[in-house]
């Protein structure tokens, strides 16, 4: 997401200055690759780079080829076989094997719907979006290829010209399955139906000093982070720039907030009153993941408060609390309990346990790219 | 589809010249037969045509039609010549004469020779880029095969001293292997005066079409063929003859022989006002390469820039060349460059112009206002960073 913005960004200072652009979108992948279906890299006529389709292997060739998109005026698939040792473009060395296939198409500003318009259309709200890219197989240079359709959970939607007939229906599939698809239409067109979620979106409770490096490093990893506090001189823009930041005490705090389903909450006020104020109306709330620094004692006497208030502590609600906060990876600083806080949250909202991948069975992303042919 | 940017790597290909592509044309239909062919008229239109053509290519270097043996191009040529005089002289000894400015096709295959026992000797440049006659004199050993050099260079465009070095191969006996493909069609090339016993050229790099070259074969016993199967070239070469390709070369080879001079002295012009124009708006601007150079062909230094990201940069208005070679992820600083002295540093910093036929005032005053500012523009994006 954070990649998305920037390319949004990378496109309008291009557009002020009136250069041409390409957009890059790896839109399928058999076997393994550093970079899966859905990374995107914008490139400018002068040759700047934005977003990353690899880790740099393809981005020398693939920006010669967007320089010939961009003169051609028409979009183009390339396909890159890593599996290929002796490819002159890829060098050797890479150590993966896969077939990556990367759309290459002109970004044309005067069209209202061109693809980083509907890209801009993906960041602009908090909602799940699913955006169709269409490649083909079978003719590289196809004209209908590109990315040609933004839906998005509210009803917005965004085309760029006609489509399939069941590209519609498939696209609302999406958004039931909440997964990305692949499907073969008729007539030698193919479709990456990309599920997209919004970004995590952090609110840390607390502005002492040792949030400063957690907000910083959610900032790296293009986060949606917001600040609660009820000190002004401390949740202040000059500690904490670029951050959301709600000056309030706990109960009007939250009415200020906007939580769903992305949304991982961090108490770490060193305020035990202001932190149970906090936990108690979350509970109430649909968020995944509430953390709260603090040893187990710390919330288990919370918790024996809480139930003597008359709030029931069912095993479903305790499931979404984490505390002690943060993976168990030996942090004692600031800055480690930072990683170890956003490497939980990180791995929690993706499903995963946290371990050393080496003990992992089966591949590192869990990727369906299995395209499907559609009548 | 936008403009097309403007063609400044001649020394990379040249477009075909009109003419030439109209009298190709009926060769790759009406005229289509094969030059082999020796029963029907088919066949001997053909070797009329490629006859003609060997006499036009014949013509431009000052040889004979009968020394001119048609190849695919001047890689071939060279191998052909390198590998077929190795081959045919076995008596004569196992020591090559070499330059470390010569090209891929002359180095790899001194290398390939070398693995099969030949000692080669890389002759160094002086810092203009030039081989000394007099370095040359004193490598030849008694049991010097060749000296292999080349005409002009592809990179910086710089004449080697061709007629002094032929005529101290001639002197000490040995044979002259010259590679003169970015010579030939752009200055006066004489096989004869210049004393040289095997020449490769190629005909896309004279306005002509690709997969054309030849080599010149002062005598047909100084090599042995590499390639079987026909006897076509009077065994020297065999496989099916490229009639349209050959034809083709002919008539390119032809029009440069009338109009090389004219286009020479106009190239010459407009090359030298590019580099002293780039030289006044980008202070720091060196030209690499000095003394005699072919006239359309200019390799400068940029200061403070990368020539990839210059290159890139303006890859949508001009189309230049680096110096160096690209192989894989690691950029490899240009050999010719690294041995005329330059820093490793500095060979990134080398752009190639190579101006042709078909430029005008009017491109050149595009390509010195768009690299000028590009370069100024980079500069400043570099400093920041």
């Amino acid at each position: 997401m954070k990649e998305l913005q920037q390319i949004i960004q990378a496109f309008e200072q291009a557009c002020l200055k009136n250069q041409k652009t390409a957009l890059a979108t790896v839109v399928h992948v058999e076997g393994s690759s550093y970079r899966g279906p859905g990374a995107r890299m914008l490139i400018t006529e002068t040759g700047m780079l934005t977003g990353a389709i690899s880790g740099g292997c393809l981005e020398g060739d693939a920006l010669r080829k967007a320089l010939a998109v961009m003169m051609e005026g028409k979009p183009m698939l390339a396909t890159y076989d890593t599996s290929d040792e002796d490819d002159a473009v890829i060098g050797v060395g890479l150590g993966c094997s896969g077939i990556i296939r990367v759309l290459i198409e002109p970004v044309v500003p005067e069209h209202a719907s061109n693809p980083v318009a509907l890209l801009q259309q993906v960041v602009q709200k908090r909602e799940p979006s699913v955006l169709l890219t269409f490649f083909s197989l079978h003719n590289k240079w196809a004209e209908q290829q590109g990315t040609r359709l933004l839906l998005k959970a509210d009803g917005t939607m965004l085309q760029a010209a006609p489509l399939p007939a069941a590209a519609m229906p498939d696209a609302a599939a999406a958004f039931e399955n909440k997964a990305t698809a692949f499907i073969e239409y008729p007539g030698q067109l193919s479709a990456f139906v990309e599920y997209i979620t919004p970004p995590l979106a952090l609110v840390v409770a607390g502005a002492g000093n040792d949030v400063l490096p957690l907000v910083q490093m959610a900032a790296v990893l293009g986060w949606d982070v917001t600040l609660v506090d009820g000190r002004p001189n401390y949740a202040s823009t000059r500690r904490f720039p670029g951050c959301r930041l709600v000056v309030a005490d706990p109960a009007a705090a939250l009415q200020n907030l906007e939580v769903d389903d992305q949304t991982a909450v961090v108490l770490m006020t060193h305020n035990y009153n202001y932190d149970k104020a906090l936990l108690k109306s979350l509970l109430q709330l649909p968020v995944h993941y509430i953390g709260m620094l603090g040893p187990k004692k710390k919330l288990a006497r919370m918790q024996a408060e809480l139930e003597e208030e008359g709030m029931a502590f069912s095993q479903e609600i305790a499931a979404r609390v984490y505390s002690p906060v943060g993976l168990d990876i030996g942090a004692d600083t600031a800055e480690e309990i930072a990683l170890a806080v956003l490497a939980e949250i990180k791995a929690v909202f993706a499903g995963r346990k946290g371990g050393s991948l080496r003990h992992a069975t089966g591949s590192i992303h869990e990727r369906n790219t299995e395209i499907v042919a559609k009548e | 589809m936008m403009a097309a940017p403007i063609y400044l790597d001649y020394c990379a290909t040249t477009p075909c010249d009109p003419r030439v592509v109209q009298g190709m044309l009926p060769h790759f239909t009406s005229r289509f037969g094969n030059a082999a062919s020796r029963d029907h008229s088919f066949g001997w239109m053909a070797k009329e045509a490629v006859e003609q053509a060997r006499e036009q290519v014949a013509a431009l270097v000052q040889a004979g039609p009968q020394q001119i043996v048609f190849t695919s191009g001047a890689t071939e040529a060279i191998n052909l010549a390198l590998k077929g005089l190795a081959e045919a002289c076995p008596h004569k000894g196992k020591h090559i004469i070499t330059a470390k400015t010569e090209h891929r096709a002359v180095l790899d295959t001194c290398s390939w020779l070398e693995e099969k026992g030949f000692s080669i000797t890389l002759l160094d440049v002086d810092a203009d880029g030039c081989v000394r006659p007099e370095d040359v004199a004193q490598a030849i050993r008694k049991d010097t095969l060749c000296v292999a050099l080349m005409y002009a260079n592809n990179e910086t465009g710089v004449i080697h001293p061709v007629r002094e070095i032929g005529a101290l191969a001639k002197k000490h006996n040995v044979y002259f292997v010259c590679d003169a493909t970015q010579a030939a069609g752009k200055i006066p090339v004489s096989v004869v005066e210049d004393h040289i016993d095997l020449m490769a050229f190629s005909a896309h790099k004279l306005y002509g079409p690709m997969g054309a070259g030849a080599l010149y074969v002062s005598n047909v016993r100084h090599i042995l063929p590499q390639q079987h199967g026909g006897a076509h070239e009077r065994s020297r070469r065999s496989g099916t003859l490229n009639t349209p390709g050959i034809v083709g070369f002919g008539l390119a080879a032809d029009i440069c022989r009338q109009e090389m001079a004219a286009d020479a002295k106009r190239l010459r012009q407009l090359r030298n006002r590019l580099e002293r124009e780039l030289q006044d708006l980008v202070p720091g601007t060196a030209v690499n390469g000095n003394g005699p150079r072919l006239p359309h062909v200019s390799n400068m230094l940029f200061p403070g820039i990368d020539s990839e990201q210059l290159l890139l940069a303006v890859s949508a208005r001009l189309a230049l060349s680096r110096g160096s070679a690209c192989s894989g992820l690691v950029q490899q600083p240009s050999h010719v460059l690294m041995a005329m002295g330059l820093t490793r540093e500095e060979t990134l910093r080398a752009v190639r112009i190579s101006l042709g036929r078909f430029t005008t005032a009017d491109e050149i005053n595009t390509a010195v206002a768009v690299l000028s500012s590009a370069v100024r523009e980079l500069q400043q994006i570099n400093a920041q960073v």
